[in-house]
């Protein structure tokens, strides 16, 4: 087996904790994720998708739980040096190209942020070949150093903010909904750039979306999520051909594709909470369903699934 | 929908490689945000003449007083009372130095055989208006500017300080705010007069005093919307220190706002400080401000209208200038304008 | 069949600081009646902008038509004076926005807002009118709609919001509907109920929908008809089959090509380089010339034509001059032509239609 890169146990993002208005956006969730590999968590809008990414970042601090990076507690006091590090081996893309970069800031200071703040380069001239360098590994080139981003498209501009978070050569990247701000011809090209980076790099990935089709495209393993928890969790291939959750089996259902003839008969399950029918001592945990395969059940669920796969 | 009629050579449809720079290639010169503000406040008229009214009138309060080589407060008592007279001008009929002395129209230069010229006339002690005139301006544009600036340091800070470190800390300076805000201001300023001397220093403070709370309120809420944004946090993931994303990312984007405020704050300075010494709290005699001049017209009204004219009008034209450099800027800077 | 509304060679541009923006550069299209035409395109294609100058919803001050003609009920709506524009408005054509959030007045009963357009364009009592207005409740699934009436924006979700507006739209049975992304900011589950809710109500009420969208899937599954926009023109229109089973223009092909499918594996998504083109300096002949692999000469010289495919079919592209190479399509378009009888590459063995 791989080695886990990022280990996420138990972890609880409450906003608003112990008042009336108490969120909790995550909600006792654990995954891990290994070096090398592309995890998917897909959901929802409002299911705790973004806060996951952003906890993992430590742009939030855990309400309660533990997200380890190779061994290492991200949360907690820690020393300025660790944080640095954490900070250069951790990276993150947005989801709105129009809001991620600084429109005040050239596409030069922008990438450069990163190298500037770690010390990664000694001298203007080093930090523009950098720069260049940079942009041409993102298919950009360097007449774009010097001009500001409302200039760019949506898809240059998530461009440039890959090229940002690869500045200072991390390990990792959460991509925090990359695409589903651009159109459906410019997705192709940042699913692509993504997916030659990691090759080339060795990048391991933590990419959120609500779009199940490119996520089963770019993922190894897809973590689905419903109102804070982790429902189901699988390979990107035994997720589509085995959904196990009903909210799984209701949200595969729900994807139109570009297939008329398929969309003619295609029957959407809805899906409905209450259906599980939980009773008030029944224990819902996460299970190993199949190797590899968990899905939040009961015993009786359980069974019931065991059952249905003999 | 027409089917191709016409023939075209076969040639016309070989096979071409397109190189895929020239479709990333942007022909739009580039323009960085305070170049494209500037192309937008250039198209606008009424801002542009307001900067230039608004430059003469600032060279005119610094040279003004000057020109004549007579002194604001020299009082020559033979003099007093003379209506406007300039060179040139006077042969159209206007400003020939005719007002009225015992119901009757009269040349009042010759009735006192004064042979120098007063362009705008003198007041009761015979003292040149015309430089009262600029250097009241000059005066009134200080203590505006001071207050302005006042102004944008404290609310900037505070509003930024509040604003960025959020949670206790921001409950506790909003809520010193809203005390604030509750004195009514005017009672502030009278209490601030009767302790200090009246003077310039007075005034200022007493415009400062709660002139700042609209900039910091304002300035708070862009922090607020800016410091959620996926740029800050993107700044933020790659370890960013406070320093830097006030410095790099907050400021300059809340520059224009900023910048915008303070031009509705002056004019609104040099009115309250033209309203306090309207009223009497002031300036205190003899300096003149445009508050000062106007209460001196206010008072010879009815006999001679041009001592209050002049103050009026540049205090006027002040507001307008202002404003209207203030709405062009709004239009040229603000982001939501855009296309 | 009834042609509802005709667009003829419509041009028009905005007046922007930077100059002259050619948004829609010559679009034709009718709409049948009882049909739902898609228009697909990527932002800034001119798709939006097309429907809101049917509905003359662009700000007049900064936006001109230069040509062409939008005919509805024997009238041209780029010449009606404002005051018989907005009798069309909301009675014989409606709209639906994209956000529901922001269409609704958060400060007014969801009641009320349904009822406003009935009592403005028809002339009922409003007892009458609170009637209809429950019953359009209930046709677009608000349950409890007697009680539910009197409550206000912020007490629904996003997909019953978007049934109210629905509602709004449906109010005085417009001859048209235009539904311009009114599923883009909504969940997938939900989406997939407004999609049901459209084409349930669109049997039931037998009016025409404009549906724009750059989701290819939302396409295939509401759609009769599909015209597919890039640069401010058409550049592909056609039956719904005709255009995801027999696709002609390299930019179709690019789109349809660029979704990963679920069940197929590839190693690497076909992507359309480089982006859209700026309309302000738009290029010389074929707009998608300068992104396609596809490129002729002729076309960065001219811009071609309409070529008609069949009846319902036409693209333009000077790849279907008789005088063009053939060219070989993306693998993932020959695997969709495989099931497409008529097409060039259609096997009968393969076929499971």
């Amino acid at each position: 087996m791989a080695e886990k890169l990022l280990e996420v146990k138990n972890l609880k993002q409450y906003f608003n904790a112990g008042k009336p208005s108490e969120v909790k956006a995550i909600d006792n969730i654990s995954f891990d994720i290994y070096r090398g590999e592309t995890f998917g968590l897909v959901g929802e809008s409002g299911c705790g998708k973004s806060t996951t990414g952003r906890t993992i970042i430590r742009l939030y601090d855990a309400t309660d739980g533990e997200v380890l990076y190779d061994g290492v507690s991200v949360h907690g006091n820690k020393s300025k040096a660790e944080v640095k590090s954490l900070n250069q081996k951790m990276q993150m893309i947005f989801q709105d190209p129009y809001a991620s970069l600084n429109p005040r800031m050239k596409v030069l200071d922008i990438i450069a942020e990163g190298l500037d703040i770690h010390g990664l380069v000694k001298n203007a001239k080093e930090r523009k070949q950098k720069v260049i360098e940079l942009l041409e590994t993102v298919g950009l080139n360097k007449e774009h150093a010097e001009r500001y981003p409302h200039e760019f498209s949506g898809g240059q501009r998530q461009r440039i903010g890959i090229a940002r978070a690869l500045a200072v050569n991390p390990e990792f990247i959460i991509a925090d909904e990359p695409i589903s701000a651009l159109d459906v011809s410019i997705q192709a090209q940042v699913v692509n750039l993504l997916r030659d980076l990691q090759k080339e790099k060795g990048l391991t990935y933590l990419f959120i979306a609500h779009d199940l089709s490119m996520v089963k495209y770019i993922s190894d393993r897809i973590g689905v999520m419903y109102f804070g928890k982790l429902v189901e969790m699988a390979t990107a291939e035994e997720l589509y051909k085995n959904p196990m959750h009903p909210y799984t089996k209701s949200l595969l259902s729900a994807i139109p594709l570009p297939d008329p003839i398929y969309e003619r008969s295609r029957v959407r399950t809805p899906y409905n909470p209450n259906d599980h029918k939980y009773g008030p001592d029944e224990k819902v945990e996460f299970r190993e369903v199949t190797p590899d395969h968990f899905v939040l059940c009961s015993d009786k669920e359980f069974a019931q699934m065991k059952k249905e796969i003999k | 929908m027409q089917l191709d009629k016409q023939q075209l050579p076969p040639e016309k449809f070989e096979r071409v490689v397109i190189d895929n720079d020239s479709a990333e290639r942007i022909t739009k010169p580039s323009l960085s945000f305070w170049q494209d503000a500037w192309l937008r406040l250039r198209k606008n008229k009424a801002a542009i003449v307001s900067m230039v009214v608004l430059v003469l009138l600032v060279l005119m309060a610094l040279v003004g007083p000057h020109l004549n080589g007579r002194s604001g407060d020299v009082q020559n008592l033979r003099h007093a009372n003379l209506p406007p007279k300039i060179p040139g001008i006077e042969k159209l009929g206007i400003f020939n130095g005719v007002g009225e002395l015992g119901g009757q129209k009269l040349d009042l230069y010759e009735v006192k055989k004064v042979d120098e010229y007063y362009w705008f006339g003198t007041d009761g002690l015979g003292r040149d208006l015309f430089t009262r005139l600029w250097e009241g301006t000059q005066i009134s544009l200080l203590i505006a500017f001071i207050a302005a600036l006042i102004d944008v340091v404290i609310g900037v800070a505070y509003g930024g300080i509040s604003g960025y470190f959020g949670g206790r800390t921001d409950d506790v300076m909003q809520r010193v705010v809203e005390i604030l805000i509750g004195i009514p201001t005017l009672i502030v300023v009278i209490l601030m007069i009767l302790i200090m001397e009246p003077g310039i220093t007075a005034i200022i403070i007493a415009i400062s005093i709660t002139g700042w709370i609209g900039m910091s309120r304002i300035v708070r809420a862009q922090i607020l919307k800016f410091k959620g944004q996926e740029f800050v946090l993107a700044s933020r993931t790659l370890g960013a220190s406070h320093n830097r994303i006030i410095t790099k990312h907050l400021l300059p984007n809340i520059l224009g706002i900023v910048i915008i405020n303070t031009m509705f704050t002056i004019p609104s300075a040099i009115f309250f400080e033209a309203f306090l010494s309207f009223i009497g709290i002031g300036l205190q005699p003899p300096a003149a401000s445009l508050g000062t001049l106007i209460n001196d017209g206010y008072k010879v009204m009815e006999f001679q209208p041009y001592v209050l004219l002049f103050p009026a009008l540049v205090i006027s034209i002040l507001m307008i200038a202002f404003n209207l450099i203030g709405d062009g800027l709004r239009d040229a800077l603000d982001p939501k304008m855009k296309d | 069949m009834e042609k509802i509304l005709q667009v003829k060679d419509l041009e028009l541009s905005f007046h922007t600081f930077a100059g002259e923006v050619k948004a829609i550069r010559g679009v034709s299209f009718d709409l049948k009646k009882g049909e739902t035409l898609a228009i697909v395109g990527e932002s800034g294609s001119g798709k939006s902008v097309t429907t809101k100058s049917i509905m003359r919803l662009l700000p007049e001050s900064s936006s001109e038509f230069k040509n062409g003609q939008i005919l509805f009920d024997n009238k041209d709506l780029t010449k009606l004076p404002e005051r018989d524009m907005q009798k069309i408005r909301g009675k014989e054509i409606s709209m639906i926005f994209q956000d529901p959030m922001t269409s609704l007045n958060p400060t007014m009963p969801i009641g009320k807002q349904v009822m406003e357009p009935i009592l403005k364009h028809q002339k009922v009592s409003k007892a009458k009118a609170k009637e209809v207005t429950i019953e359009l409740l209930k046709m677009v699934g608000i349950p409890n709609a007697e009680v539910r009436y009197k409550m206000y924006p912020h007490q629904f979700s996003g997909g019953q919001r978007q049934r109210i507006v629905i509602a709004i739209a449906l109010a005085c049975n417009p001859k048209v509907l235009i539904a311009d992304e009114p599923t883009t900011a909504l969940d997938v589950t939900i989406q997939a109920q407004i999609l049901e809710l459209m084409k349930d109500i669109q049997k039931k009420v037998d009016t025409s929908i404009i549906f724009i969208t750059h989701d290819l899937g939302v396409v295939a599954n509401v759609a009769d008809r599909v015209a597919v926009m890039y640069g401010g023109r058409i550049v592909e229109v056609g039956t719904v089959d005709e255009i995801f089973y027999n696709p002609q223009h390299p930019y179709t092909w690019g789109l349809l090509s660029s979704m990963p499918s679920l069940d197929l594996e590839e190693e690497r998504l076909y992507a359309i380089p480089g982006t859209p083109p700026d309309l302000l300096n738009p290029p010389v002949g074929d707009a998608f010339a300068l992104r396609s692999e596809y490129a002729l000469k002729i076309d960065l010289e001219q811009a071609p034509p309409m070529f008609q495919v069949s009846d319902t079919h036409y693209a333009a592209t000077w790849l279907l001059h008789p005088n063009a190479p053939k060219v070989e399509p993306p693998a993932s378009i020959i695997e969709r032509m495989k099931t497409f009888p008529g097409s060039r590459y259609y096997e009968t063995k393969g076929g499971n239609v």
